[in-house]
């Protein structure tokens, strides 16, 4: 193993000063460690759900091969193509709220004064609680006889806000916002703080106001943190499954059960591990999509510099 | 779950391929090498037997009985637990691997019929010819649940936990009520409560069980036990039947008339929303398990000792179901892996089931055991009136019918939740319930 990563190594240290001229790049044998990180804990599982995806298995006994049955069972599923369908509108609904609210916060936090610091300290509570801790939280919060709900009718009605579809994913997209909120704050906050001060001056001397210094110079400088933020935004969002298991259960019914929660349900309560591994991989074929679309569309495979010319 | 996009790159050369090659050996070693480092632990060693509970306050007695046990035995026994929510997951995953227990605590029914469809549980029907105790001295409409195509798979062990309509006996009187009698009784005082401004029923839909608790007993009492049990053993029909169609008018007769308001699906039993509810006097009945009355125990002592009130449910006029069937959690039941090495030493463990000890040991917890031998220590429970009531409840019931997502095996417990919270929430109505339930799995 050790001599063959070294002459891995030394091979490929040749081969870099071959045809590079000059400037030597790091060996493959450096990757060594993170490959088998990522073959062990990234490559194997997939291949394995992928093979189980095509099995039943009760998780008991040895699985066998049923060849399609799985696939089929979820091509006629309305619950699995509702599931997709819930888990991309929770992870716009999860981006179109938390990115607005979440790029203020990180600005305004960013500014010197000492009321600041203090007041951004509180905001990034939230931050610190597992998603656990915050669904229950929320969960005895919006009873509708003891908590919030019941206090205020006029603006919750009869607070039956888990009892359908919409009020469901919209108690789901505000405790993500609540939670998630402060760890892309916090982004946004560091991004602002290395905007060169100079580009403010600048802007000062030209006559452009507050406002007008957030949309021309703070904004466009922060595009790069925007795709950073909005990437983790729509991982997380994908793969939401905590706040659903403890707020929702997917319910009412089928209302929010999205493609984590079904994958959980199939596999580790109804121990059909085969139908659970095929869910697991439209999720991964499903989260695969969505990630290439964003860094087409933001370019973040090629991302520029935004300090060129300073 | 998803991998970073552009990570791959075209054009392996040889010393990558052999870099590949080394680390994928190295993660085979690795899997073996984890693959049989556990086997060495297995139970088969020397002369112990493990036992396999349920992690939570009731521990204390198993390990008393492991305790008693291990002071005569030669092969000793040993106490595992898995704490609360995981436990049938976990064993799931450990039942058919050298790690598992020799004896396991489980809920009977749905939740063992898959080891013994596998054949990994051990037919108690040696013991008990050599025994007859093991059987004779338990409840039969408890036993029974444990018992699957004609073979004996398990012993009960803790206690029952039968479903009861409890009230607010404060509410009732403030309304001139009583706890119902019949079915017309029921209807009735939903309709005086509602016109006082008082939630008649409080319901933790949110959890979706405590709604089925009405399904379970409404088929009872109108169907008698028999259309579930036709309906489980893969006689579909039986969900189209007429006594089936009329228990579902009889449920949406009773959510149509508001008995268990509007909100219900927002509230929760297992986060002390609708207990508070009884509790409280926003509401005057509750169907739940006989664990309501510890649940309000701790959370709203007062109450529980003035005014919670309890009964039977409710008899339907006209239905073909004894009004003294029962239905809930039966026992919980310790099963044996076939494969154990001491046999003899696991039948002996078994015999303390029904031993003055636990039972004593049982009752002061506030667990019911259901061994015949238990009215004989009920003034020395923790709560006697109660544990009488619960006992004779059970005793003088023709039929324990166990709740219906522990009668399916797992894979049906989801559909059966939805098709239930669907069908109170209106959004299927008779025909999607039926439907929904003739599709669920029943091996």
């Amino acid at each position: 193993m050790s001599a063959l990563s070294f002459a891995a190594v030394a091979g490929r240290r040749r081969t870099a000063r071959r045809t590079a001229a000059g400037a030597t790049r790091p060996g493959f044998g450096w990757a060594i460690p993170a490959t088998v990180f990522f073959l062990l804990f990234a490559v194997l599982p997939l291949v394995l759900v992928a093979v189980l995806s095509f099995t039943s298995w009760d998780g008991i006994t040895a699985p066998h091969f049923n060849g399609l049955a799985n696939w089929t069972k979820l091509l006629n599923d309305p619950v699995m193509t509702q599931s997709v369908w819930l888990t991309l509108l929770l992870t716009a609904l999860g981006v179109v709220t938390q990115t607005p609210v979440s790029i203020l916060l990180g600005v305004w936090a960013a500014g010197p004064q000492r009321n600041r610091a203090v007041l951004s300290a509180v905001f990034f509570v939230p931050l610190l609680l597992s998603a656990t801790a915050v669904s229950v939280l929320w969960r005895a919060l919006l009873d509708p006889n003891f908590g919030l709900p019941g206090q205020l009718p006029w603006l919750f009605g009869n607070g039956n806000l888990l009892g359908s579809q919409a009020g469901s994913i919209a108690v789901l997209t505000f405790v993500g916002m609540w939670q998630f909120t402060p760890l892309h704050a916090l982004l946004y906050q560091g991004g602002t703080r290395a905007i060169p001060q100079v580009l403010y001056q600048a802007a000062a001397i030209d006559g452009a106001g507050t406002v007008r210094q957030f949309f021309h110079i703070t904004l466009p400088q922060l595009r790069n943190t925007m795709i950073t933020s909005v990437i983790l935004m729509v991982v997380g969002g994908l793969t939401t499954f905590d706040t659903v298991l403890i707020l929702t259960q997917g319910g009412p019914g089928t209302d929010t059960t999205v493609s984590a929660y079904y994958m959980y349900q199939q596999g580790f309560k109804e121990f059909d591990f085969g139908a659970g591994s095929a869910v697991a991989l439209v999720l991964v074929v499903v989260a695969t999509l969505v990630s290439l679309a964003v860094v087409r569309l933001s370019g973040y495979d090629k991302m520029r510099s935004t300090a060129e010319g300073i | 779950m998803d991998s970073p996009p552009g990570a791959r790159r075209k054009g392996a050369s040889p010393n990558r391929f052999a870099a590949v090659a080394a680390t994928t050996a190295l993660v085979l070693a690795l899997a073996t090498a984890c693959g049989s480092g556990g086997g060495s632990a297995s139970s088969a060693g020397s002369g112990t037997i493990h036992v396999l509970v349920y992690g939570d306050a009731g521990n204390t007695v198993e390990q008393q009985i492991v305790d008693t046990f291990n002071r005569t035995s030669k092969v000793k026994a040993v106490l595992d637990t898995i704490p609360g929510a995981d436990y049938q997951s976990k064993l799931n995953t450990i039942i058919n691997t050298p790690q598992a227990p020799d004896i396991f605590f489980n809920w009977g029914g749905g939740s063992i019929a898959p080891y013994v469809k596998d054949g990994l549980l051990l037919p108690l029907d040696d013991m008990i010819a050599k025994d007859p105790a093991l059987k004779s001295d338990f409840l039969p409409s408890v036993f029974n649940t444990a018992v699957i195509d004609g073979k004996a798979y398990g012993v009960p062990m803790r206690g029952t936990q039968p479903v009861l309509l409890f009230d607010n006996k404060q509410v009732l009187a403030d309304a001139g009520l009583s706890a119902p009698q019949t079915w017309d009784d029921l209807i009735n005082d939903v309709k005086v409560l509602k016109a006082k401004g008082v939630t008649p029923i409080a319901l933790g839909g949110g959890d979706q069980w405590p709604t089925l608790m009405w399904f379970e007993y409404v088929f009872d009492r109108v169907a008698g036990p028999g259309l579930f049990q036709k309906a489980l053993s893969g006689d579909k029909s039986a969900w189209a039947s007429p006594d089936s169609a009329k228990a579902l008018g009889m449920l949406k007769q009773l959510v149509d008339a508001g008995a268990f308001g509007s909100n219900f699906d927002s509230v929760k039993f297992t986060d002390g929303g609708s207990p508070a509810l009884l509790a409280k006097g926003k509401a005057a009945f509750e169907l739940m398990g006989s664990w309501e009355y510890s649940t309000q125990q701790s959370g709203n002592p007062d109450f529980a000792k003035n005014d919670l009130g309890y009964s039977a449910f409710p008899s339907v006029a006209g239905g073909k179901g004894d009004p003294n069937d029962v239905v809930g959690n039966t026992n919980n039941f310790y099963s044996v892996l076939k494969k154990t090495q001491h046999p003899d030493a696991v039948a002996a463990f078994l015999k303390l089931m029904y031993s003055d000890e636990f039972v004593k040991a049982q009752l002061a917890i506030g667990n019911l055991p259901t061994t015949t031998g238990t009215a004989n220590f009920l003034a020395a429970s923790a709560s006697p009136a109660y544990s009488q009531f619960q006992f004779n409840l059970v005793k003088a019931a023709p039929s324990f019918q166990l709740s219906w997502d522990q009668a399916y095996p797992p894979a049906a417990t989801t559909p059966i939740h939805t098709a239930v919270q669907e069908f109170f929430d209106g959004k299927t109505d008779a025909n999607g319930f039926i439907q929904a339930m003739q599709s669920l799995p029943n091996s």
